[in-house]
């Protein structure tokens, strides 16, 4: 009596089949794009693949970590675009700083009851968000290029800080040659601190008074961080370390890599497919499993199917690569540490000019040129107006009791933004604020306008020069997701650590 | 005489008390108003010598007040560029009256902003750099002062009756006689180019091929406006119809007119383009006529899959050039599928299918009027090869990448929140990967990539392509804000719709939609606000909009050189008026919304 | 047909079976909701369910409608079997009405766009019938001035009754009552109400799940109590009030009276 619809008029049939119509439709329209652009490609006589990148670049980069071919290392493709993406996380790390900076203070003053300071607040945001940040950064570049030309003594303080048309150069402080050994050193350090703060702790609690567990981690650390400064040589030894797991590393044949990915990939699935069983399995026996469970468990057995077999049979180069980036990994950490070279771990210069023909600021000072400053301060205040709003949204979003009740403690206006109503506020300001930052890391491309060496002008003057425009596309897609992935990394961290602790 | 007196000293004290209470609270408040104040001058100061400094010339912007508005338009065609403007300004007047807006402007608040202008521009006056013209530095003090009158009139009035207004068409009104006024009678300076070389008559009004046209445009405005005001509750439903129509293709028309004049080979036109339009129109019209009836639903989704696949042949024919077929019958084809396979959704009665059979008849009419208007060569001849730039391809771009992207952004924020795995899976890939990578990367994707993608002898141009490319970026952007608005409808919606028993595409289009979509406005706007800020990149890609024009073109010209500082101000002023009166009027329309929430 | 079968569990109908409930199981998860529940509602008849929060009543009324998917057993409405058929789903909704506990009325239509939207679009009526059909049914429920009102601006009690209004637009063969006073004022109770018991009047089928006793005494036919996902007792309105044959349906009724 129990009637089964015919399966053209099931509706958990019909689901899955639009839906698998959909999916294969999407696919075969990129297959048939893509066999076109390839087709058209080959017609062009352009090679496919990424060999290229290893070839040299022939062009020369305005700045970044190293611009020029020197006779020990050549400007290959590869290193270019690297530099880059250096160039561009560079921009996008300070532009973040500066702008939070900028922003909360902005944010903040447009809540403030003094009437200049929210109007000043107010004209702010509404003047930089309003007008396209492009002509912003446009702006800045005539004005920083109107400055006066680069002189012996440009500047405001001649030897410490020099702004001129060519740039603007501070102090470099950098990492030295003892660096990683300075590291590695604290690391050790730190295992005892772990134990020393929880015995301490322990004795708080049990105790109560005060055991000192700030004042002497304090102390701690500034000791062992003393010692390390003065003895790191003594961790050279970790080169040999790294070296021989490098070695060991390599001496694993790819083939049983290979092959443990595969089993990952089916024993995910298998973790997949369990948990929706174990769903619903109840205390009274097995529920029954709708159409769309089948479908579902089918769908992952199939997809593990189709990865496990594309890992292990069908593309060995991606286990090859990865067997080897590891490995390379080892023994560049231990090339970092050396032969127990080493001495200070962090040094400092002054900017100072290259005498010459043309006079021009050499690469002791921390030099920002005026292609990276236009950029730079067009994304600051432009991202600031917009991050000073997110900041006022989440001071407002906070419950007008909780400042009044924090102003009948007696706190003070400061005492309760800071104590109060800022940790609060934090939580709601969070997400947008992750947005914030990811839009700052997209949009420093747009110092392809000002000629700014970061990636996608790297990346235009590449393809400009071998056409391999796929190829340089995919690496940007690539480069800005792996950006927009670790930062919604770091923001959905923070929320969940803010979100624990609220509990 | 007394209460005047009185009305006078509490309004003095309240003055007094205000002063106090917002700058000179406490200490630390006297310091933040210095501090403020302070940096206030400094700014101001900073940016006023940066506008006016010696070596700034800015008859560069006023000579080529032309290119800035619409590039290398020929000048004897111009009248097509006021006619577009004149539609548009004049429907926009219409929709304004059709709607009724009215929203009510305290004199109180008047009086408050003559205040502040009036103490800006005063501020400007002190602080202009000795480099600034003396003309500029009078009339700051002249609107200053006028202003403060203004202002103190007004407040004088507001305090004797509180709640006075202002309707919205008496400012229109005003503002329109008043700028009229201005363009007539203040001595701008008149300046352009005449045959290659430009000219400059300081002490003059304005150019007379300036000021007529915005007459007879301002003129229209206020007659309409007026006019849509004062119509009937039976009426106005009609008239606002139209112009929801004319929002949705009006502009497509508008830029036709600037863009091109086709000529028909008309012998072809009745030969093949009459035919097929008429063929569409009936054959299609009788088609959906005679499904749409209830009792035939089954039999409409049979055609319709049948039609579907044989559109999707014709498709996949053409891009391996089985056989060849005309691309208006694959498009209208493949449209006429697509309504059949939705149809069953629409059946109704006699009066119903009729209404939906004309209207895919006159909708056919008009497609292929496009299609074959823009596959005719243009007799308007235009000198350079960027036929249309400045403002016009700022607007057009913008426009057009909102209303392209809303259709394919609402399919992508349905499939993210459709309980449909799959669907949900390609629609967050492809909205995040959109999202993450940045705008410029597209841009040039689409201009360098869609040549290759392309099978060979088709050809896009460089601003198709980027049109195409930024739609398609956008559109990634507005899913997640009709996502938001989406999530807001409440389950009770879907499962009153079910137990009715819509169909999901009825439920969809009826219920969850309107609801989800009213909620998402605000977001929109300021989506469109970020639309019309980003098409500056286009003068990345190589098109002359806006701000390559101000950066580029002007100061290339040689009587300008490296006049680059007077054209950035000027359109950071122009996008700046653009961005902050939509912004300020979603906000207002987000307060209603908010008010009217049930 | 298993329809005309008479069934001792759920106590005998004279009446032709409008619903038929056959070892209904409904799992969320590995949450069991329903745990095999057997229910025959004749023609004409009002069935009230009872129970405690929680038992399985608004479930049961929902997997009738098909808004909830029941995983085991069979559901038949009007003898057409609730299945995965594409052709049952949307027919046998269209046939049964639902009244919900939230109104869940369509806030950005009109009342009367409201009731003549389902008539539109799923019966196909022309617009002016719908409307004249609408406009009978708000006569009947008692607010034919509110016709043009938005729903946010009616009380809770006459948004419920719109919502009847709502559901028997669709001329419905069953009418699914959720809770339907639960969320409403004491004093706007009883309008509603009082268009449910006009509506029993005039012979409609009915399943309520309501806690108001004493309508549920007035007008039910058929009394069902639930907990836990069964069904522990059915029976008349008289028996089961006077004499409760379940421990657990007594200790129910003597925390509820």
């Amino acid at each position: 009596m129990h009637q089964r619809p015919p399966i053209w008029r099931n509706v958990a049939v019909l689901k899955w089949l639009a839906q698998f119509a959909v999916l294969f439709t999407v696919l075969g329209l990129f297959w048939l794009l893509a066999s076109e652009a390839q087709e058209n490609l080959q017609r062009r006589g352009i090679p496919a693949g990424y060999n290229w990148l290893s070839g040299p670049a022939n062009f020369q980069l305005g700045e970044g970590i190293q611009t020029v071919d020197s006779p020990e290392r050549r400007l290959t493709m590869s290193r270019a675009l690297w530099v880059g993406m250096v160039n561009t996380l560079r921009v996008a790390a300070i532009g973040i700083v500066l702008s939070t900076i900028l922003g909360v203070f902005i944010g903040v003053s447009r809540l403030s009851k003094n009437f200049i300071a929210n109007r000043f607040a107010s004209a702010f945001v509404e003047t930089m968000r309003n007008i396209p940040l492009l002509v912003q950064i446009l702006f800045w570049f005539v004005i920083l290029g109107s400055l006066a030309p680069l002189a012996a003594d440009s500047g405001p303080i001649p030897g410490w800080l020099i702004v001129s048309q060519k740039g603007i150069s501070i102090p470099r402080v950098f990492l030295a040659d003892g660096f990683y050994q300075f590291v590695a050193m604290l690391v050790v350090f730190a295992v005892p601190l772990w134990f020393i703060r929880r015995t301490l702790k322990r004795r708080q609690d049990d105790l109560g008074g005060n055991q000192r567990v700030t004042s002497t981690t304090v102390a701690y650390l500034s000791v062992s961080t003393l010692v390390a400064w003065f003895l790191n040589p003594v961790m050279g030894f970790l080169g040999g370390v790294l070296d021989s797991v490098a070695t060991a590393w390599n001496a694993i044949p790819a083939q049983i890599i290979r092959g443990l990915f595969g089993v990952l990939i089916i024993w995910f699935a298998g973790a997949r497919i369990r948990s929706l069983l174990n769903s619903r399995r109840t205390p009274v026996g097995f529920a029954k499993l709708t159409d769309n469970d089948w479908f579902q468990m089918l769908f992952t057995a199939f997809a593990a199917g189709v990865a496990a077999l594309v890992v292990v049979r069908f593309r060995p180069g991606i286990t090859t690569w990865f067997v080897e980036s590891v490995g390379n990994f080892w023994s560049f950490l231990g090339a970092k540490f050396g032969d127990g070279r080493g001495a200070q771990p962090i040094d400092a210069m002054l900017p100072t000019l290259t005498e010459g023909r043309f006079i021009n600021i050499s690469n002791t000072g921390l030099t920002m040129s005026v292609f990276f400053a236009s950029l730079l301060f067009g994304l600051v205040f432009y991202t600031s107006s917009y991050i000073a709003e997110v900041v006022r949204g989440g001071i407002l979003a906070v419950p007008r009791g909780q400042s009044e009740a924090a102003l009948a403690l007696g706190f003070t206006r400061g005492q309760m933004l800071r104590k109060v109503v800022l940790p609060q506020a934090f939580r709601v300001i969070m997400p947008p604020l992750g947005n914030q930052y990811l839009n700052i890391t997209k949009n420093t491309s747009l110092g392809i306008a000002v000629g700014f060496s970061e990636i996608v002008q790297v990346g235009q003057t590449v393809y400009n020069k071998n056409s391999q425009t796929l190829a340089v596309f995919s690496i940007y897609i690539a480069f800005f997701l792996l950006c927009s992935l670790s930062i919604s990394a770091v923001v959905n961290t923070i929320n969940r650590r803010l979100a624990i602790v609220e509990r | 005489m007394t209460t005047v007196i009185n009305a006078n000293v509490s309004s003095q004290k309240s003055w007094f008390k205000w002063v106090r209470d917002n700058l000179f609270s406490s200490v630390a408040g006297t310091i933040q108003t210095f501090a403020f104040a302070a940096l206030v001058v400094v700014v101001l100061r900073w940016l006023l010598g940066v506008a006016f400094a010696e070596k700034n010339d800015w008859t560069a912007v006023a000579t080529n007040m032309r290119l800035l508005v619409s590039y290398n338009y020929p000048l004897s065609q111009f009248i097509r560029i006021w006619v577009a403007a004149g539609v548009l300004l004049v429907c926009a007047a219409a929709s304004l009256g059709a709607w009724r807006f009215d929203p009510a402007l305290t004199v109180k608040r008047m009086a408050r902003t003559f205040y502040s202008v009036a103490v800006v521009a005063a501020l400007c006056a002190l602080l202009m750099p000795s480099s600034a013209p003396g003309v500029l530095v009078r009339t700051l003090w002249l609107v200053s002062t006028v202003l403060a009158i203004a202002g103190f009139a007004a407040s004088a009035v507001a305090s004797k009756r509180n709640n006075l207004t202002v309707s919205f068409g008496a400012l229109l009104t005003s503002s329109v006689v008043g700028l009229l006024a201005i363009l007539w009678f203040v001595p701008f300076g008149n300046y352009g180019v005449v045959g290659g070389s430009p000219f400059a008559n300081p002490g003059d009004t304005v150019a007379r091929s300036t000021k007529e046209p915005w007459t007879v445009i301002f003129t229209l405005v206020l007659f309409t406006f007026w006019a849509s005001r004062a119509l009937g509750t039976k009426t106005v439903a009609i008239v606002r119809s139209a112009l929801l129509a004319f929002w949705l293709v009006g502009p497509a028309f508008l830029i036709f007119v600037v863009l091109r004049d086709p000529a028909f080979d008309w012998q072809r036109v009745w030969a093949v383009d009459v035919p097929l339009a008429a063929g569409f129109a009936f054959g299609g019209g009788l088609l959906v006529y005679l499904l749409a009836k209830p009792t035939r639903s089954s039999l409409a989704r049979l055609v319709g899959v049948a039609l579907s696949a044989f559109a999707i042949l014709n498709w996949v024919a053409g891009f391996f050039g089985w056989y060849g077929m005309l691309q208006k019958v694959r498009i209208s084809m493949l449209l006429l599928a697509i309504l059949v396979l939705i149809l069953p959704a629409f059946a109704g009665s006699q009066s119903k299918r009729l209404r939906i059979a004309v209207a895919w008849g006159g909708f056919i009419l008009v497609l292929h009027w496009l299609i074959t208007a823009i596959n005719t060569p243009s007799t308007l001849v235009i000198s350079a090869p960027p036929f249309l730039g400045g403002f016009t391809l700022t607007f057009a771009i913008s426009y057009y990448v909102v209303l392209a992207s809303f259709p394919l952004g609402v399919l992508l924020a349905l499939a993210r929140t459709s309980d449909l795995p799959l669907f949900r899976m390609m629609s967050t890939a492809y909205i995040e990967v959109f999202r993450g990578v940045p705008l410029i990367t597209i841009l040039f994707l689409f201009t360098v990539m869609l040549p290759l993608f392309l099978p060979r002898g088709m050809a896009v141009s460089d601003l198709a392509a980027v049109f195409a490319g930024y739609s398609i970026f956008s559109a990634a952007y507005l899913a997640e804000n009709v996502r938001g608005g989406l999530q807001s409808v409440r389950q009770g919606q879907y499962e009153a719709a079910n137990a009715l028993g819509l169909t999901v595409f009825q439920r969809t289009l009826l219920i969850v939609l309107p609801q989800g979509l009213r909620v998402s406005i605000p977001n929109l706007v300021g989506q469109g606000i970020a639309t019309l800020k980003e098409t500056s990149l286009i003068a990345i890609i190589g098109g002359f909009d806006l701000l390559r024009i101000a950066n580029s073109t002007i100061p290339n010209q040689p009587q300008f050189l490296g006049q680059k500082r007077p054209g950035l101000l000027f359109i950071a002023m122009v996008y700046f008026i653009l961005a902050y009166t939509m912004s300020k009027s979603s906000q207002r329309l987000e307060r209603r919304l908010d008010a009217g929430r049930m | 047909m298993s329809s005309t079968k008479p069934n001792d569990n759920t106590g005998q109908s004279p009446r032709r079976n409008m619903i038929t409930c056959r070892g209904v199981k409904k799992w969320f998860g590995d949450f069991q909701a329903l745990k095999g529940v057997d229910l025959d509602v004749g023609e004409q008849e009002v069935v009230v369910v009872l129970g405690p929060s929680g038992s399985g009543k608004s479930t049961l009324i929902r997997c009738i409608n098909r808004l909830e998917v029941h995983q085991e057993g069979i559901i038949e409405v009007d003898g057409v079997e609730l299945t995965n058929d594409l052709r049952n789903i949307e027919k046998i909704r269209s046939e049964v009405g639902m009244v919900f506990q939230l109104f869940n009325l369509f806030p950005h239509l009109s009342v009367l766009d409201n009731i003549t939207l389902g008539p539109i679009w799923v019966r196909k009526k022309a617009r002016v019938e719908a409307e004249k059909t609408a406009m009978e049914l708000l006569e009947r429920v008692g607010i034919p001035e509110q016709a043009a009102k938005f729903p946010g601006q009616l009380s809770g009690g006459q948004q419920q009754r719109v919502a009847i209004a709502r559901a028997l637009a669709m001329e419905p063969k069953i009418m699914l009552f959720d809770e339907p006073t639960s969320a409403l004022d004491p004093e706007m109770i009883a309008e509603v109400l009082d268009v449910m018991r006009d509506l029993a009047r005039r012979g409609m089928t009915m399943v309520i799940v309501t806690h108001e006793m004493g309508f549920a005494r007035e007008v039910a036919d058929r009394l069902v109590f639930m907990e836990s996902g069964e069904i522990v007792e059915v029976g008349t309105t008289e028996q089961f009030f006077s004499a409760p044959r379940e421990e657990r349906t007594k200790k129910f009724l003597s925390q509820i009276l």
